[in-house]
């Protein structure tokens, strides 16, 4: 109950207050999000990849990019699961405190948009707090709830990547990765963004 | 380099210029891509827009590239996949001049100038390439003023350029000297087929014979056949440059009111001789006129010859109607040119399987044997072949069957898709003998009621593509001595005509698609224009119309035939016309059949038109429904 008395005085990571700072300006740069965790729990289980593009005036910025695998040893290790596939991959590889740190400097005070964005910014949050950092402070806009605000669906209606990607008429690529859902949920967003008249 | 990148540069690479790079500029390029999403009809930049830092590539859907003159708004490109645009910042410093407004939802790459400008200084080609379809994109660049639509038939791509490009011409000349007999040259003439010989001497030409020459002054008897040439030879000859431009050449025909001119090395009489350019070479190089277009389709060796020259039809009929030329006139213009592409398409066929067995006639049914096809629709073909003995029918069966399929692949690879329903020469069932075809008649005609699954009120529109006109001819009198007093068979017909749902609800407003894809347009063909086309032909029929199979000219012929109605006729054919052109002009923007009109689109005063053109059919039906006294199959 006296959990927020307990962080008072608990000193930041360097990263964390420079993070806070920018939210003295307000931003006009969204951070389209797609991450891949081993499961659902939020003890229990880790982030394993992180993907996500910028989105600056309506047009989705192809370098402004930010795509790492995290090493999860004490996950796998736990597990007994192997790693090697991981490991002969050429892609950006951190542990998890080098990759949240790199990440919360990309976002910066961006607005997060996903697609069932609060179990990505939840997992997020946990992963945050084992590094004793607080809560992202990002607003975060979730592209199923904004495609039912569009058409007035109910609240309980539920919509997955590709019945959205399908109804919006984006080509599906051949892949499933984690950078190419977030490709796709950029789509959507602009799509979303320009139906529903955002500026 | 993350996935999505290296997908784009692998997309990319399919499109010129971007193939001319290396894989390390492509990457560079990719990665500094931005993706912008435009919905439909959302404008990217407009006229007079300070330039954007990027040019486009389009990666999925259409953008329209428009001008505005007049007021107007004209199309003059469309870019599909692949196709970049907006190249004005490379090259100029002012304001865009055009406007980029996507045609359907569509994806496009930013490329930022920046970054691609540095790849420019080592790739020339690349360069060349942009500045080429910079020039060509932008018509207007030459003429800020002014419209860009063309007069003549071509599309403003051509219009202005044409006149300054260089003519193909004659590059082996008949030659002759002046000791030649009259004779001799005619033989000459008439063993190439050429119309025209070059008299030289040593240093240059000195005169040309033409086919005008011999006409008058051997044809007359003014010279005897055996005279020397240079007596009769027109002299001296025009001489011209090598690479004469189309509008010089034109020039020089009418001021000395010659229709040859010669080409030598430099331009005067006094040096060897390169070519001759005729007028039918000035014709020529006026690509998209649909006299040279004919002519082309006669010589194309190939569905893909066939298939270009197709599209110049399309432009032809776009321009046309821009232009309001009366749609009469375009619809017979372009059957004409189409029936040509089809008459190709069976020779084609014939050349690769040898000559036929036995007499045959390829016939065009339903809109293309009305002569109505404006836009790419259906192909829809049947096959008559005569009666031949026994032993043989398997074997000639079998090579007509053939030439139905090679035929209609042809067809198919051109744009003509294949019908859904199979009525094509290619269907065992419509590729028959003559004796077959009239027992089918028959069946259809007088058996109606048991024959309902296959019959289709087109197989009563046909017209001679190729082949006996004989075999037509006997298939028309079978229909017609059937047709006769048949109350059952215009029972059907009548009814067939009046079962398309009604277009306009209780209240006057359009009935539109309620679902699927097309969902809130308005189809135009099934509830306007085909209970017209059905009509027509119903009455054509019972007032045994014959060798008319056109809508509007049906209608004509029957405001003739029975004066007493004839208001109402010369109304269903007004309409039957202004649909067609909406029809024509949907199809057009949308490169579909037209089928589905998107009422939203249209301005209001076209919505209230076309409301009105659909008052004519509910007259017709009345007089159907007193005329044929619908009662059996309703």
């Amino acid at each position: 109950m006296l959990d927020w008395l307990k962080n008072i005085n608990k000193e930041h990571p360097e990263f964390w207050k420079e993070y806070l700072a920018k939210f003295s300006k307000k931003s006009n740069r969204y951070v389209i999000l797609s991450t891949e965790s081993t499961g659902d729990s939020l003890e229990k289980d880790v982030i394993t990849y992180i993907s996500a593009f910028a989105v600056v005036d309506n047009a989705i910025l192809i370098k402004d990019s930010f795509e790492t695998i995290l090493l999860q040893y004490r996950f796998l290790h736990d597990n007994h699961l192997s790693n090697e596939y991981i490991i002969e991959s050429k892609l950006l590889k951190l542990s998890e405190p080098e990759a949240l740190k790199a990440f919360v400097e990309y976002l910066g005070n961006s607005i997060i948009v996903g697609h069932e964005v609060e179990k990505d910014v939840e997992m997020l949050n946990a992963t945050l707090e084992r590094m004793d950092c607080g809560k992202l402070r990002n607003e975060a806009l979730d592209i199923d709830i904004m495609h039912r605000k569009l058409n007035d669906l109910p609240e309980e209606k539920e919509f997955s990547l590709q019945e959205l990607t399908e109804s919006y008429h984006i080509q599906n690529t051949t892949n499933d990765s984690v950078t190419e859902k977030a490709y796709n949920i950029a789509l959507l967003f602009l799509k979303l963004k320009f139906k529903l008249g955002l500026k | 380099m993350n996935i999505i990148a290296e997908q784009i540069a692998e997309f990319l690479k399919k499109y010129a210029p971007f193939n001319q790079l290396t894989s390390g500029e492509l990457a560079e390029i990719a990665s500094n891509i931005r993706v912008v999403s435009l919905e439909k009809k959302q404008t990217l930049f407009k006229f007079n827009d300070p330039l954007h830092d990027s040019f486009y590539v389009v990666a999925s859907g259409v953008v329209n590239i428009s001008v505005i003159a007049d007021a107007e708004e004209s199309i003059t490109n469309k870019c599909h996949e692949g196709t970049i645009f907006g190249l004005r910042p490379f090259f100029a410093k002012n304001n865009y001049k055009v406007t980029a407004k996507a045609r359907e939802e569509s994806l496009v790459y930013a490329i930022p100038i920046a970054v691609f400008k540095p790849l420019l200084a080592n790739n020339s080609e690349v360069l060349n390439f942009l500045l080429e379809n910079f020039a060509s994109n932008l018509p207007e660049d030459r003429s800020t003023q002014g419209n860009i639509v063309s007069d003549g038939f071509y599309s403003e791509k051509q219009s202005e350029a044409q006149f300054f490009q260089t003519l193909a011409y004659n590059t082996t000349p008949l030659l002759a000297t002046s000791d030649n007999t009259a004779q001799e040259v005619a033989q000459l003439m008439a063993e190439s087929l050429k119309n025209n010989v070059i008299i030289f001497e040593r240093n240059g030409p000195i005169g040309i014979v033409t086919h005008a020459d011999l006409a008058s002054k051997i044809a007359t008897g003014r010279y005897p056949v055996h005279t020397q040439v240079s007596n009769i030879m027109s002299s001296p000859v025009v001489t011209v440059l090598e690479n004469v431009s189309l509008a010089e050449a034109q020039l020089l025909m009418l001021k000395n009111n010659v229709t040859h001119l010669c080409v030598t090395i430099d331009g005067t009489d006094k040096s060897p001789i390169k070519g001759v350019i005729s007028e039918h070479d000035l014709i020529a190089a006026q690509a998209s006129n649909p006299g040279v277009l004919i002519k082309e389709i006669k010589r194309s060796l190939s569905a893909n010859e066939l298939k270009e020259i197709r599209s110049r039809l399309t432009n032809l009929i776009q321009s046309s109607i821009q232009k309001n030329i009366p749609l009469t006139h375009i619809t017979n213009i372009a059957s004409e040119i189409n029936f040509a592409i089809l008459k190709r398409a069976v020779e084609l066929s014939i050349l690769e399987l040898g000559s036929p067995p036995a007499r045959f006639a390829w016939l065009s049914i339903g809109s293309q044997g009305r002569k109505e096809q404006l836009l790419l629709t259906d192909q829809d073909s049947i096959l008559v072949f005569e009666d031949v003995a026994q032993d043989k029918y398997i074997e000639v069966k079998d090579y007509f069957l053939n030439l139905g399929k090679k035929t209609t692949s042809i067809l198919e690879k051109i744009g003509y898709k294949l019908c859904p329903h199979g009525h094509m020469g290619s269907n065992m069932m419509w590729c028959k003998s003559l004796s077959d075809w009239i027992k089918q008649y028959n069946n259809w005609m007088n058996t109606t009621r048991d024959n309902t699954e296959n019959l289709s009120s087109i197989f009563f529109d046909y017209e001679l593509v190729i082949g006996e006109q004989k075999i037509e001819t006997a298939i028309n009198k079978i229909v017609f001595e059937n047709a006769y007093n048949n109350t059952l068979f215009f029972d059907f017909l009548g009814n067939d005509a009046l079962r398309k749902n009604s277009p306009l609800s209780f209240f006057k407003k359009f009935i539109v698609e309620e679902e699927g894809i097309h969902k809130d347009k308005f189809d135009i063909k099934t509830r306007a224009i085909m209970p017209l086309v059905d009509s027509a032909r119903l009455f054509a029929l019972s007032y045994e119309i014959k060798g008319i199979n056109n809508t509007y000219t049906r209608f004509k012929q029957l405001a003739i035939a029975d004066p007493k109605h004839s208001e109402i006729y010369l109304n269903c054919a007004e309409a039957y016309l202004f649909l067609t052109k909406i029809r024509t002009l949907e199809g057009l923007k949308n490169e579909d059949s037209g089928q589905y009109i998107n009422l939203e689109e249209l301005s209001k005063i076209d919505r209230e038109k076309l409301k009105n053109a659909l008052m004519p059919m509910k007259e017709l039906e009345e007089l159907i429904k007193d005329k044929f006294q619908l009662t059996q199959f309703s």
